[in-house]
């Protein structure tokens, strides 16, 4: 009974803070040979009212009057009722794209997010890449792969469906041991970036102060020390900061008073930038010809997948790139015809000098 | 009429006398025959279809650019195909999906907010503040109090094996229904 209340806590914490009225959503860009891009929404919501569902401000990408939907509801096995809006907009160019993300008015308008598209020939084959950049937040983290190894690395960035069949699958114990590590080690990150993001940001606000005798070098030196502490008295921290002590600790008695405003500010400064305002999705894409390249989940119809967390872009900028080729034909009939033309001169001149 | 006469016999006579000195008789004989032929027969042969494509066969300097050019074309060709050919191989071995991910955020995603929240001396930007704080401190209770208990039940299974190997073959049996906490 008490799990279940804590599962319904947790559920309602998920609602309240992350979710909203945001809709799960699914965006599939279809990139086409010329750089147009035809991208697809899936918005699926069980918000009964209908002026709260699909809402712009809640949708995770750019979306407006300018896109054609439908709208649909399905209903699943216990009959309850799910919204799904199918949204299609085609993209003349990829600063199209930009332009959307640049004026986006939706859930995620915080994020600096933008799109590539490349195409280089290479005689037989046309490549092509494409790329969606998302900008990291903190000025001053750690990258995540500087905590965890390849496999944990893998699971971090892996869908959360794909976590969900592992962690009950055959090997389900080893897959919950590496949640529990990839958890446990992403906990320390976080802690240290934001020990990291705390220092930089108190550091610049009194840099500008007369009399400063702290130095962002001294208060790096100490970073470490700063993360065990915050680990050793977590559950304490609260008291702890509100009574001055950890400051104290951090830099003194005497810096302590001096610079209480300049700390508080800094850690609400902090604070804003790891509870960032992001709502996730997921983003598929599908490339033009024969895929040869990517960082993304392969799904059995070559469309590529990436979950999109605030997590992934916190300390380093996130991309999703896709790589692919499709052949020249024209230049391979050309080259078919060059080769035997040569190779016949060369018979040609055997024959008569024999 | 007859010195007239007489003059042209004494111009044909000097001219019957003194003959051009050919040095390559064979070569005039040679070309006048092929000329008769070309006007005995004026189509194309394949021989001069052959000369006149692969006349270049006979230039050094143009062979040897074209025959290079060809060996490049073949070189580029298989190079441009081994390295698609070990990235597509690559691409095979990357995990494939066979769900779609849907974009809810995880129970993990919670418990990081809630890590960030306590590290940071309990404090939700002003604009994300949309439960009380009450609630939050029981919520975060709750969280510390179901991680012991997670912990204990984690020592227990891992200190017996039968246990261990029975827990493991429930969620083999269980793998794809939903398992109530």
């Amino acid at each position: 009974m008490k799990r279940k209340s804590i599962k319904l806590g947790l559920a309602l914490i998920l609602m309240l803070i992350v979710s909203c009225n945001e809709p799960e959503t699914v965006v599939t860009d279809y990139v086409h040979p010329d750089g147009s891009v035809t991208r697809k929404i899936e918005m699926k919501s069980i918000e009964g009212d209908v002026k709260k569902r699909f809402n712009v401000s809640d949708i995770q990408v750019p979306f407006d009057s300018t896109w054609i939907f439908r709208d649909s509801v399905e209903y699943d096995k216990k009959g309850d009722e799910t919204w799904v809006r199918r949204a299609e907009k085609q993209f003349k160019s990829i600063d199209e794209i930009n332009l959307a993300y640049k004026s986006d008015s939706g859930a995620n308008k915080v994020t600096s997010r933008h799109a590539s598209f490349k195409k280089r020939f290479k005689w037989f084959t046309s490549e092509f890449r494409f790329s969606e950049r998302i900008e990291k937040e903190l000025s001053y983290g750690y990258p995540v792969k500087g905590f965890l190894n390849n496999e944990e690395l893998l699971y971090f960035y892996s869908p959360e469906d794909l976590k969900t069949n592992k962690e009950k699958g055959p090997d389900s114990l080893k897959f919950r041991a590496l949640s529990d590590s990839v958890k446990r080690k992403t906990d320390i990150w976080t802690a240290k970036n934001m020990v990291s993001e705390w220092i930089g940001e108190f550091a610049k606000l009194t840099e500008s102060k007369a009399d400063r005798n702290i130095s962002l070098q001294s208060l790096k030196s100490r970073e470490d020390d700063f993360v065990t502490l915050i680990e050793k008295e977590d559950k304490k921290l609260d008291s702890l900061w509100k009574n001055g002590i950890l400051l104290r600790e951090f830099i003194g008695d005497a810096n302590a008073l001096k610079y209480k405003s300049e700390a508080d500010s800094a850690l609400s400064i902090v604070t804003n930038k790891l509870l960032i305002k992001f709502s996730d999705y997921s983003v598929r894409i599908v490339m033009p010809g024969k895929l040869i390249g990517t960082n993304g989940f392969i799904d059995r119809g070559q469309v590529l997948l990436w979950p999109v967390k605030s997590d992934y872009f916190m300390t380093e900028p996130y991309e999703m790139w896709a790589e692919s080729k499709t052949p020249n034909t024209w230049a391979w009939i050309v080259s078919g015809f060059f080769l035997a033309f040569v190779l016949t001169g060369v018979i040609v001149r055997i024959i008569k000098k024999g | 009429m007859k010195p007239e006469n007489e003059k042209y016999n004494k111009v044909l006579d000097l001219l019957r006398k003194s003959k051009p000195d050919l040095d390559s008789t064979d070569d005039i004989e040679r070309e006048v025959i092929k000329r008769i032929e070309r006007v005995n027969h004026s189509r194309l042969s394949l021989s001069d279809v052959i000369d006149f494509l692969f006349g270049w066969v006979y230039i050094q300097w143009v062979r040897r650019s074209l025959i290079a050019a060809s060996i490049a074309l073949v070189l580029v060709f298989v190079y441009q195909q081994s390295v698609i050919l070990k990235r597509i191989d690559y691409l095979s071995r990357q995990t494939i999906v066979n769900e779609r991910e849907n974009g809810s955020a995880p129970a993990d995603e919670v418990e990081k907010m809630l890590m960030v929240y306590r590290n940071s001396g309990r404090r939700f930007p002003t604009k994300n503040i949309t439960i009380s704080e009450r609630q939050m401190k029981e919520l975060i209770e709750s969280v510390n109090e179901l991680q012991l208990k997670y912990k204990d039940l984690e020592n227990l299974i891992e200190g017996d094996p039968e246990l261990k190997e029975m827990i493991e073959k429930k969620l083999i049996e269980n793998n794809h229904t939903k398992i109530n906490l």
